[in-house]
């Protein structure tokens, strides 16, 4: 138990009234990589969305736990200064308010107070400017307002690194991106994490795997985890798609 | 008595009151208060269906037995206590303006032999009348409406300021005003000659609560050729204020105006701005911040009349709501005919921060020209819930999310003003989310 970061057990999820995870287990520990994979409507992203406290995902049982804490206890804010963090699949513009200020003021968050100075601030923002080949101009313009697609998922991992969370979970941070984007957003997770860090690689496909190394794949279909492996499994899936996984996991008629 | 129903005899009875405020009361302004007096008692109540007062209730602003107030007339120098206040060293001047005492004002010594004439303006009525004389009365005269002819009547302290030709004063110009008691009637003209620029800012606060007080008051501003003038109008008054404010500026060829509302106080709130374009060139900027909380009550009309060619005007009104709070805008356009190739802007956006809020917005246009450019917009919507959650998932509090949602939304507004104007209007929006008071402290 000593390294487990983050684990969930027998998880279920309703969206409107509907469930879409159907129990879901996974066990975390420190600096460990994991991806789920699945089809579209597999309730991956339902399950990203309900850990990080969206109001409209609810968990209606199952237990969850990060560091020491009982995550299911916690309100949004308080998951995320706890050291929970989800890279949105469609992050959300905040016209009026720049990427500095908006950063500065969620680094003072999760420390709790401004132990950290402005100074070291900028020094490491400049840093994660560099890691993920954005203009310095970046910092003064508007958070994802106006943004293309790949500029906002750079963001994301920006955010990460200066986050430095417990478990990250990246919401289908690949998707949307070209292979030159996939390759510096990929570069990016792969230096912000694997020490301390660990990540929940949620995705459809097996392409941003060949960047970011999983230790852990796990298939998700239909709400409920179906098979679990090494990043082999990964391989096989890209192979041989997912209805034959379907199938074996469709209950016998 | 039903005002309505007075009969003519009394309201004769009641003409029959009026009389100089004293012997060196010149003629003409003698006449134009009478003239208001007779207007309010004759001219019908404000009519309810026209857009102007379909949102609020005029009978809030009403004076009871104004002919009390006939025997409230200005305080004249000699007789009072002046109330001194230091000047603060960001301002090239300072006016105080309470009803109950002398108007005080008071200049840096960098604008000594600058021409400037800062005063009282019943002083400079008199002592200044080839100044104050050609513009007192002139755009918000005893005609204009029920509520100004009682002002023009009535108005028993305001300020004047006179910036000659050609000179430049970079600080800001401050005016506390001051309601006080019942009722409050007040008045500003300024008056800016060519080429000068200036920086009026024009502050409603007081303490005053639980008092149901009225303030009504009429600024004037005349701006000459290439002049820059910025005026700020800050309302931030206690709670159980209401204050009913009718401002107007005419600005001439080539001048630019800057006209920038910043209103987080009273209880209601009644506002009609307007700037006349009457010169080739003139360009006239409209910024307006509002945040409502409680019960708050906020109606703001405004005016832009292109009465010259090539004549510029942008509109840019940002309102914040919470609890229930209510805003109405209404906005006119006014494009002359014979009028070629004249521009005007009106965007007014709402944010609602919860259920139990409302906002208005009605454009008004009319334009009896063909060569013109002109678009309106307006938005009004909830505080988007994924936003929220977007900067909670970050470690914002949700009072901290909704707060940075709130400053960035009305950022651009505030990004067109000079900072330290800026700075004013975003500490009072700040301080009222963080639920402090009206808007802060008073100055």
């Amino acid at each position: 138990m000593r390294d487990i970061v983050f684990a969930c057990s027998d998880i279920h999820v309703e969206v409107e009234g509907k469930e879409v995870v159907k129990g879901v287990t996974l066990e975390i520990r420190r600096g460990e990589k994991h991806a789920i994979m699945g089809p579209n409507g597999s309730g991956k992203s339902s399950l990203a969305n309900a850990l990080a406290g969206h109001p409209n995902y609810t968990i209606t049982s199952g237990e969850a736990f990060i560091g020491g804490g009982n995550l299911l206890e916690m309100d949004a804010t308080e998951r995320s200064r706890a050291g929970l963090f989800l890279a949105f699949q469609y992050p959300l513009a905040i016209p009026g308010v720049t990427v500095a200020n908006f950063l500065r003021a969620a680094v003072k968050a999760q420390n709790g107070n401004d132990e950290e100075s402005l100074r070291n601030f900028r020094k490491e923002l400049t840093e994660k400017f560099q890691l993920l080949e954005v203009d310095k101009a970046f910092a003064t313009r508007y958070v994802n307002d106006g943004f293309s697609g790949g500029e906002k998922k750079r963001l994301e991992i920006l955010q990460m690194a200066m986050l430095k969370p417990k478990i990250a979970i990246l919401d289908e941070t690949d998707s949307g991106l070209d292979i030159d984007a996939l390759k510096v957003v990929s570069k990016g997770i792969n230096a912000s994490t694997g020490g301390d860090e660990a990540i929940l690689l949620v995705t459809h496909y097996q392409r941003i795997l060949n960047y970011v190394r999983p230790d852990w794949v796990h298939v998700m279909i239909d709400g409920r985890i179906v098979r679990s492996g090494g990043p082999e499994l990964a391989l096989h899936l890209e192979e041989h798609g997912y209805d034959w996984m379907k199938r074996e996991a469709s209950p016998v008629a | 008595m039903d005002k309505e129903l007075m009969d003519l005899d009394t309201i004769l009875a009641r003409k029959a009151d009026f009389r100089p405020i004293d012997k060196f009361e010149p003629q003409w302004f003698y006449d134009l208060r009478k003239a208001g007096w007779e207007h309010y008692h004759d001219s019908p109540p404000p009519n309810r269906a026209s857009n102007v007062w379909r949102y609020t209730d005029p009978s809030l602003f009403v004076i009871e037995n104004p002919e009390q107030l006939l025997d409230w007339l200005p305080v004249l120098p000699d007789d009072v206590t002046q109330e001194l206040k230091p000047m603060k060293p960001e301002h090239a001047a300072f006016g105080y303006n309470r009803s109950d005492l002398r108007t005080f004002t008071q200049m840096a010594p960098e604008l000594g032999g600058s021409g400037v004439i800062f005063k009282d303006l019943f002083a400079a009525l008199r002592e200044n009348e080839d100044i104050a004389g050609p513009h007192f009365g002139k755009i918000v005269g005893p005609e204009f409406g029920k509520h100004e002819a009682l002002n023009m009547a009535l108005w028993n302290n305001g300020l004047f300021l006179h910036i000659p030709g050609n000179a430049v004063i970079e600080k800001p110009i401050y005016m506390h005003r001051h309601p006080t008691g019942q009722y409050t009637l007040q008045r500003l003209l300024v008056v800016v000659g060519e080429n000068a620029q200036a920086t009026i800012i024009d502050d409603y606060s007081c303490h005053c609560r639980g008092m149901g007080m009225v303030t009504n008051a009429a600024v004037e501003i005349f701006a000459g050729e290439s002049a820059n003038v910025r005026y700020v109008n800050i309302q931030r008054l206690g709670e159980d204020s209401r204050p009913y404010i009718t401002e107007r500026a005419q600005i001439g060829q080539n001048t630019n105006l800057h006209s920038i509302f910043g209103s987080v106080g009273a209880s209601v709130t009644k506002v009609n701005a307007g700037t006349i374009l009457n010169g080739r060139g003139a360009n006239s900027r409209m910024s307006g911040v509002i945040f409502g909380n409680g019960k708050q009550h906020f109606d703001y009309h405004t005016v832009q009349n292109h009465r010259a060619s090539e004549s510029f005007s942008n509109l840019d009104f940002k309102v914040v709501l919470r609890d229930k709070s209510m805003s109405a805008y209404t906005g006119l356009i006014r494009i002359e005919k014979d009028t070629v190739n004249c521009e005007a802007y009106q965007e007014n956006r709402n944010l609602l921060l919860n259920r139990g809020t409302r906002a208005e917005s009605i454009p008004e246009l009319e334009i009896m020209t063909d060569q013109v450019r002109c678009t309106h917009g307006a938005t009004m919507g909830p505080i988007d819930p994924e936003q929220v959650f977007y900067l909670r998932s970050r470690g914002y509090s949700e009072p901290d999310a909704v707060k940075a949602i709130v400053s960035g939304y009305i950022e651009p507004t505030l990004n067109q003003m000079p900072a330290d104007i800026a700075g004013i209007l975003r500490e009072l929006v700040h301080d009222r989310l963080d639920g402090n008071g009206n808007g802060g402290r008073v100055y």
